[in-house]
């Protein structure tokens, strides 16, 4: 029953007793390795935290403003004046990248929310009403899984045209048969607990039975997800942004600085080469914080 | 169900692994949009012929239809199709093409023209004085719904065909810029059989009697050309004036400027057009690839300040955004010092350009500001200005893709006038035609037109006829129409240079436009390729063209 989500899972737990049962040399090691992940946690979470702070409150840190165009000090390369360096309209890319922050952070974080929404939901639906609804709801899903998640986000994206909600629903849109599919698995391995038939057998609504015994176990899978989905969120965000699909504003996000800076290549690399860093750090962070997290929440491991 | 993991070693990376490698992907995907058109250049050249030229566009072109095009691009590729009657040599003197010889009536009313008996058309029709006159008729048939070829042929009136190669074409009223018009390539002359035959899709079926044929289009991707190899009717403007050396040209289309400039340097093509600024530096010292530039004559791109709409219509309010828009720093700051400044509605090169307009009119934020103090326009918490509770906004519409980094125009007039306290809603569009065209949904809009002759100015400051399509500012300045009736008949050049100096002032006091940029045509070649020159206009041409090597 956990097959669905075993498959995606490698459990760090699992691997450390069958290392104590052989050597506690090896037992050793792995608990280094165990403080070693832990850190990396912490590291990674100090960083998602600096980002959010970016995104709240970008005016307390960037140096500059993400909108002056210092034209006396365009492309020029990193140094005492500008960290990270200038673009070609004499912005400050560091500031670009602070601020930039925001809309990236807010595709990432809004998309993973309407997706985990629509999807558990459906999921649940599926999962506890079993039957009809059940196949009704999955077929649907797996339709829908057959297309690519960016190739799907794309399309709507370029259906809706740009602009912010538009692309947090293609982004959305494009993830729930996953948020889906795990609800439902964790759903249909409870429903046939014992203790949800002692709940039902003292007269229990559906509704308090969902509420009090099954949400609570079958939700830690779909927060692992939505934390790992939020970093592809934010790089498919970043994607759609890049090529023109995503907003239109005077401060542009990550994905929009990538693309204008991309024809300045070859004569000023760090254009694109600091929000490229930006993205793959942050979906780096939030996919090791996804990692501990699934440890920490794995039913299988009884912690 | 268990899982047991023989080595747990870096599972916490692999998932992350990919999505890092994925977003290197996305760096670098705008590398990736161009497929391999060369390698048949290659294999042709090799073949002992004379190669296929692959030549890169940055924009597609809108129809191959000369009299319904408006674009520069698809003159790039019709020009190769079409021949006109007279051609215009490097001097700007008008000189026999596929007319041997015309006369002009003592009243300049109408032009008679001899025309060569030995022309034929791509599809095997004769070309004669029933084509000729076939041609004109169709340009002002409003059924044609003919483009920047009607404002061009005014202003034609009919023609009588005198005999088989004589024709006597009819004008309204005397042009100077008559002969001039009629050597550019929208008046090309097309084969009467096929424009009956395509109708509607004549534009995707083009026939001439150029030095190449046409042979496909594959939307946004390329279009093919080959050699029409009973040509020899070739003006005195090129070398050779026969059949070209080449085999044919590909024209691909690239849009992405660092991706076009690339494909050069990889030979998947040997030139491209359009060269960004920041790549112009590099190219000059290439040992493999060569850099071609002219300057294009005509109108230089200008931002139209369209006053239908309030405050806009008010002087003061048009005078403010001259003042506040500094020119200079866009020109410098985005063309790195490739591009030149405009400074007046014509470019330099054309007959009556105002120099005394250049550095008149400064960069000036306190005067922009006090222009709109007095306007009313008070500023408000953000910054903006407000008045009558209105927020002071300028729809600034320009067109994707990103040709010419005009959207980082936008960007830094934005900028700039937000300094002013005017807000800046940039629109950049695909669709030009309705937004800015039909729905007339903007206040600043920039375009350009390559001429050779002041008469240009006609259908973009002129009040247009009724039915006729309008012009970008909308303004309607009875003496600016008569100005320019009067420089469209004067015969006497230096009484026709003062009249559009007069002309290019009045635009400029009346504060309709805001010039930029001095468009340099440039063209990255390899250095396989010989012989690539361009007109009076600024347009390539092709028929001395030839290849070395192995196309690369």
């Amino acid at each position: 029953m956990k097959a669905l989500f075993g498959i995606a899972t490698v459990n760090r737990r699992d691997a450390a007793n069958h290392a104590l049962q052989a050597e506690s040399q090896g037992w050793k090691k792995q608990k280094r390795q165990q403080w070693f992940s832990l850190l990396l946690a912490g590291l990674a979470s100090a960083l998602v935290a600096l980002l959010i702070v970016f995104a709240l409150v970008p005016q307390w840190i960037a140096p500059y403003s993400p909108t002056a165009m210092m034209t006396d000090r365009i492309l020029q390369p990193p140094g005492t004046a500008n960290w990270l360096g200038t673009d070609y309209f004499g912005r400050d890319i560091l500031s670009l990248v602070i601020y930039g922050t925001r809309v990236s952070l807010l595709i990432g974080f809004s998309s993973v929310l309407a997706g985990v929404l629509a999807g558990g939901i459906l999921g649940a639906l599926a999962g506890y009403a079993g039957g009809w609804t059940d196949t009704i709801i999955m077929r649907m899903m797996d339709i829908l899984m057959t297309i690519p998640g960016v190739l799907l986000a794309l399309a709507i994206a370029a259906a809706l045209g740009p602009g912010l909600p538009n692309i947090v629903l293609a982004i959305a849109a494009a993830s729930i048969p996953g948020y889906a599919r795990v609800m439902r698995g964790g759903i249909v391995g409870l429903r046939t607990r014992g203790y949800i038939e002692s709940a039902r057998a003292l007269g229990a609504s559906n509704w308090h039975v969902i509420r009090r015994h099954i949400l609570p176990n079958a939700v830690s899978p779909v927060l692992v997800m939505a934390t790992i989905g939020l970093g592809s969120s934010i790089l498919t965000g970043a994607g759609l942004s890049f090529l023109g699909l995503g907003t239109v504003s005077e401060i542009p996000d990550w994905g929009a600085l990538l693309s204008q800076g991309r024809g300045y290549l070859t004569v000023a690399w760090w254009i694109c080469t600091f929000p490229g860093l930006a993205i793959t750090s942050f979906v780096l962070a939030v996919n090791l914080i996804g990692d501990e997290l699934r440890d920490r929440l794995d039913p299988r491991v009884g912690a | 169900m268990r899982h047991s993991v023989p080595k747990r070693v870096p599972y916490y990376t692999r998932s992350s692994l990919w999505i890092s490698l994925l977003a290197i992907v996305l760096i670098l995907s705008g590398c990736g949009s161009s497929a391999g058109t060369g390698t048949e250049s290659v294999q042709a050249a090799n073949g002992g012929t004379g190669g296929t030229l692959t030549y890169a566009l940055a924009t597609t072109p809108d129809t191959l239809d000369p009299q319904r095009s408006g674009w520069a691009v698809s003159v790039r590729v019709f020009g190769n199709i079409y021949d006109n009657l007279v051609v215009q040599d490097q001097d700007g003197k008008i000189k026999p093409w596929l007319a041997k010889s015309w006369t002009t009536s003592t009243d300049g009313l109408s032009y008679t023209f001899k025309l060569r008996k030995d022309v034929t058309f791509h599809d095997g029709t004769p070309f004669n004085a029933e084509a000729v006159k076939f041609n004109l008729d169709r340009i002002i048939n409003p059924a044609t719904k003919a483009a920047n070829a009607l404002a061009l042929i005014q202003p034609y009136q009919s023609s009588n065909v005198i005999d088989e190669y004589t024709i006597k074409v009819n004008l309204s009223r005397p042009s100077e810029a008559f002969l001039a018009n009629l050597s550019q390539s929208m008046l090309g002359i097309i084969s009467p059989t096929a424009a009956k035959k395509y109708g509607e899709q004549f534009g995707q079926h083009p026939v001439g009697t150029g030095p190449f044929e046409f042979v496909s289009w594959e939307d946004n991707a390329s279009i093919k050309l080959k050699r029409n190899d009973h040509y020899a009717w070739g003006p005195e403007t090129v070398d050779n004036t026969k059949a070209p050396q080449l085999d044919g040209i590909t024209f691909s289309i690239i849009p992405e400027e660092a991706t076009r400039v690339g494909s050069v340097q990889s030979k998947q093509v040997l030139a491209a057009e359009t060269v960004p600024p920041q790549n112009i530096l590099g190219l000059q010292n290439s040992p493999d690839q060569q850099l071609l530039q002219t300057d294009t004559p005509g109108l230089p791109y200008t931002l139209f300040i369209n006053q239908r709409n309030a405050p806009w219509n008010e002087l003061k309010a048009r005078q403010a955004l001259q003042s506040a828009i500094d020119v200079g720093a866009i020109v410098k700051t985005l063309y790195l010092g490739t591009y030149k400044q405009a400074w007046s509605a014509l470019t330099p090169s054309i007959l009556g350009y105002d120099a005394s307009l250049e550095n008149k009119i400064q960069p000036n934020v306190e005067r922009a500001n006090q222009l709109l103090d007095e306007l009313g326009w008070t500023r408000g918490a953000d910054g903006i200005r407000v008045k009558d509770g209105k927020r002071l906004v300028l729809r600034y519409v320009d067109s994707s893709p990103n040709r010419e980094k005009r959207n980082d125009i936008a960007a830094m007039v934005q900028q700039q006038l937000k300094a002013v306290g005017i807000e800046v809603q940039v629109n950049i569009t695909k669709d030009i035609a309705t937004v800015v065209f039909q729905n007339k949904a903007y206040d600043l809009y920039g375009n350009s037109q390559v001429n050779a002759d002041p008469n240009a100015l006609s259908s973009f400051y002129h009040t247009p006829a009724a039915g006729a399509r309008e012009t970008l500012t909308g303004y309607s300045d009875p003496q600016l129409d008569t100005w320019l009736e009067e420089g469209a008949v004067t015969k006497d050049s230096s009484k026709r240079e003062q009249i559009y100096r007069q002309i290019q002032e009045r635009i400029s006091d009346q504060a309709l436009i805001i010039p930029v940029y001095i468009f340099p045509y440039t063209v990255v070649a390899s250095k396989s390729v010989h012989g690539l020159h361009f007109n009076y206009l600024g347009y390539p041409v092709f028929n001395d063209v030839t290849l070395t090597g192995t196309g690369g």
